[in-house]
């Protein structure tokens, strides 16, 4: 009875926006992966599980791609430009693109006039084989990161949602003198200490004087920002979802503005009847495929270098490439708005269960909102309702 | 549902407080589990059991020992300077003579950074017929060795693992580092008196105990000395996006972040932690830490941070200068990168010494003379495991994060076993 204020006792509301705008920059890069498993679904009507390995190698492309460019040790090379960026971009999305049109001419066509389990099968194997034959040669132990060094935008940009109280400002201000003050008698002290590890009882109190000014000034800070709701958007996560957000007007373009588009729909809707009209259905597949995969290298490209020091293995697409299958189903498999709106939830569920308190079962929520959806719609959010044999 | 708990705990607690008995009765507050057990008061005569197999005899001319580390995997920069420290004991073991005459050989298991590959891995060299095994460094893959080596009979020296209640696997085993229950409440009192923090958040690793259990210590003790733990955010190994922990932090406005997981991860949350605007909050660990990979993970974000360690390549101990020179002759002139290099080192010494004191060559007579090992002089400090159950009082060492340049790990301040109550 009393269970609903037992539970929201803990919540945070002055969080609450920023977890939001986190859950949406967090489910942007599942709704990038997404949008691969959904297309190759719609036209292929195959899950390719690989997919998330294709991610994994878009990773060691950006790594590799990182290190010709000197980034190899720590404190060797000054900041990069954002040209060294993009060209990393580029190179892990037409690695990846290429890696996925070779996995679908030797691993899936074959298999295509058997029956669908087969396909299944080797999807599942080429996932197997990159996981564990990467070992043999990628570096992968120790696992090494991207250098932070690759990414210049560090810094972060802070928004209020409303203007700040000038009351709370003033109160702020106020406690600043004590600080300086402070601060200058503890660092006058500190001539004279041999050690700052070591203080004298002077130096502990004139120290512990001094913090404490400054953490009454940080709290006071703190409360302005809190009650101005501010959110902080670390730069590299805002450019990460800009370009992502680039990308899908791009695919949007391409699949509804091209021929190779509506040869794509048209496979989609009916593969048979498609090819009957003329349309190279290969041609078509190896297109999807490469379309996919490279927005999974660029996921991948931007995860690795923007979410510094990453480290990246084999395993590297596993449990992305786990969450975006789930966002894509969860959208409604072979639904590409589908595959964004499956994402982005993804992403908001997970972090608003840790707002909640809950942050020991966040990736266990994800398969709780899939089986609740499935359940309810089984042909996800934006899906057909129409049953589908497996 | 609650109440039942809360029941079955205080029983337990009931249980395990009569089966101490009054035990100097110094630990007060806390609830006398046999984990909150510090180095100086020993668990209860029966908490840990003998092994009551037989274990391996030395047949032949050759004295078989076993070593586990992870040649592989996240931590393979542990796994070969621990194998590296256990082979340089082994080689001047042997050129000094061996035992009357036999010579030991060091057979190498790998345990692949997975708690699975390390019991395969002992298991293996159990039935190859080592007499004794060492290793490993992280304490959940330990615990695995332990496991099967109690039901052989065989002695396991751990080398890093310091999850306090390792040793309660039984008499068999035994380890030449600091514990938890120490580590932790060392950095508490680093953080509190030395770096002057009071509200500290805590970020724990749910897929480690080591984690877990660090994580609690150091706030036991933070919030004795009069500091506020004022929130602890979980993530898995693995993960690579932090800002939901993070933000939840921010929220609360500490003066400081215990991230008492391993490197592979900690470097990204330091990234994280700076970009969400948190520039000035001070972050510490525990040996987890120890990696030069450390540097290239956690960028420029990580320097000005502390951790705990065991030993720093940079004291003036002369057993220290000795081991580094002996090492650097061995390595094409290039010191350790960890400091498993001397634990390794140590740990294996410490097992060939007690088999030159053991009554026979045998599992079980090397068992004894572990456990009677007393101010046995390791790189890392003297170790004695006599009256300890098998957790050797030892010092343990605060060092700043410095680039590379100023060689990674700069010492700050040492702590004697004595110091934490």
């Amino acid at each position: 009875m009393t269970v609903f204020p037992h539970l929201l006792a803990g919540l945070e509301l002055s969080t609450l926006p920023q977890q939001l705008v986190n859950g949406i920059l967090l489910g942007a890069i599942y709704a990038l992966i997404a949008l691969g498993y959904t297309m190759v679904y719609g036209v292929l009507k195959l899950i390719n599980f690989a997919h998330g390995e294709v991610f994994m190698l878009g990773a060691y492309t950006a790594l590799f791609t990182s290190w010709s460019f000197g980034f190899t040790e720590v404190g060797n090379k000054q900041d990069s430009s954002p040209g060294i960026l993009i060209l990393m971009l580029i190179v892990s999305m037409t690695v990846c693109g290429v890696v996925g049109v070779l996995i679908e001419r030797f691993a899936y066509r074959p298999m295509r006039s058997q029956p669908r389990i087969a396909s299944l099968i080797t999807a599942i194997g080429i996932s197997l084989l990159l996981q564990y034959g990467g070992q043999l040669f990628l570096p992968s132990s120790p696992p090494p990161s991207i250098s932070d060094k690759v990414n210049p935008f560090k810094g972060n940009i802070e928004i209020p949602l409303k203007p700040a109280d000038s009351a709370l400002l003033a109160q702020a201000e106020q406690l600043k003198a004590k600080v300086t003050s402070t601060k200058a008698a503890y660092d006058e002290q500190l001539k004279s200490e041999k050690d700052s590890f070591n203080l004298s009882p002077v130096g502990k109190e004139l120290r512990t004087a001094s913090q404490d000014a400054e953490r009454d000034y940080r709290n006071a800070i703190d409360k302005a920002n809190k009650d101005a709701l501010v959110i902080t958007l670390p730069q590299g996560q805002v450019i990460m979802l800009v370009t992502t957000v680039i990308l899908m007007v791009i695919l949007t373009w391409l699949v509804m503005r091209t021929t190779a588009g509506r040869a794509m729909r048209a496979a989609s809707l009916d593969f048979d009847a498609a090819s009957l009209m003329g349309i190279n259905v290969n041609t078509v597949i190896a297109f999807t495929f490469f379309i996919g995969s490279a927005l999974a290298g660029a996921g991948a490209m931007m995860n690795a270098s923007f979410l510094g020091g990453t480290k990246i293995d084999t395993f590297f697409g596993m449990l992305p490439g786990v969450k975006a299958f789930v966002a894509a189903v969860l959208g409604g498999i072979g639904n590409i708005p589908g595959a964004v709106l499956g994402g982005i939830l993804m992403g908001l569920a997970e972090t608003m269960v840790i707002w909640a308190g809950y942050g020991n079962y966040k990736d266990a929520i994800a398969f709780i909102v899939l089986i609740v959806v499935l359940l309810v719609k089984p042909g996800g959010l934006l899906g057909s309702n129409k049953v589908e044999k497996v | 549902m609650n109440i039942q708990f809360s029941w079955k705990h205080g029983l337990i607690a009931l249980a395990v407080a009569a089966a101490i008995g009054c035990n100097g009765g110094d630990s007060s507050a806390t609830t006398p589990t046999v984990e909150n057990k510090g180095t100086e008061a020993a668990p209860a005569a029966g908490a840990r059991k003998a092994p009551t197999a037989e274990g391996n005899k030395v047949d032949g001319d050759v004295i078989k020992i076993g070593i586990v580390g992870s040649l592989t995997g996240d931590q393979k920069p542990w796994g070969e300077d621990s194998i590296e420290g256990g082979k340089m004991a082994v080689e001047e073991f042997n050129a000094a003579g061996g035992i009357n005459g036999k010579k030991v050989e060091l057979i190498t298991g790998d345990s692949n950074s997975k708690a699975e590959g390390a019991k395969t891995a002992a298991e293996k060299l159990i039935s190859d017929g080592v007499v004794g095994i060492v290793g490993e460094v992280a304490s959940g893959h330990t615990i695995q060795i332990a496991k099967s080596a109690f039901d052989k009979g065989v002695p396991v020296v751990a080398i890093g693992a310091t999850k306090t209640d390792l040793t309660n696997e039984g008499t068999h085993v035994s380890r030449v580092c600091y514990i938890d229950d120490f580590q932790g409440p060392v950095m508490a009192k680093f953080a509190y008196e030395e770096l002057g923090l009071r509200k500290v958040a805590l970020m724990t690793d749910n897929k480690q105990p080591y984690s877990q259990y660090l994580s609690k210590t150091f706030g036991d003790k933070f919030k004795a000395l009069g500091g506020s733990i004022v929130k602890e955010a979980f993530y898995e190994s693995g993960q690579t996006q932090f800002s939901g922990q993070i933000t939840e932090l921010k929220a609360e406005n500490p003066d400081g972040l215990f991230l008492s997981g391993y490197f592979t991860e900690v470097g990204p949350i330091a990234q994280q932690v700076r970009q969400a605007g948190l520039k000035d909050v001070k972050l510490m660990g525990g040996d987890g830490w120890d990696s030069p990979q450390l540097l290239t993970s956690g960028g420029d974000a990580i320097l000005g941070s502390y951790f705990c360690n065991h030993y720093n390549n940079k004291e003036d101990r002369p057993i220290v200068k000795s081991f580094l020179e002996a090492y650097k002759k061995s390595h094409g002139g290039k010191e350790p990168g960890t400091t498993m290099a001397a634990l390794g080192y140590d740990a294996t010494k410490l097992m060939l010494d007690a088999l030159k004191r053991a009554k026979s060559l045998d599992s079980k007579s090397l068992i004894e003379a572990i456990n009677e090992t007393e101010k046995f002089a390791g790189v890392s400090g003297d170790i004695t495991l006599k009256g300890f159950n098998g957790n050797p009082p030892k010092r343990a060492l605060v060092v700043e994060v410095r680039p590379q340049s100023e060689g990674f790990q700069v010492f700050r301040k040492a702590y004697e076993a004595d110091e934490i109550k």
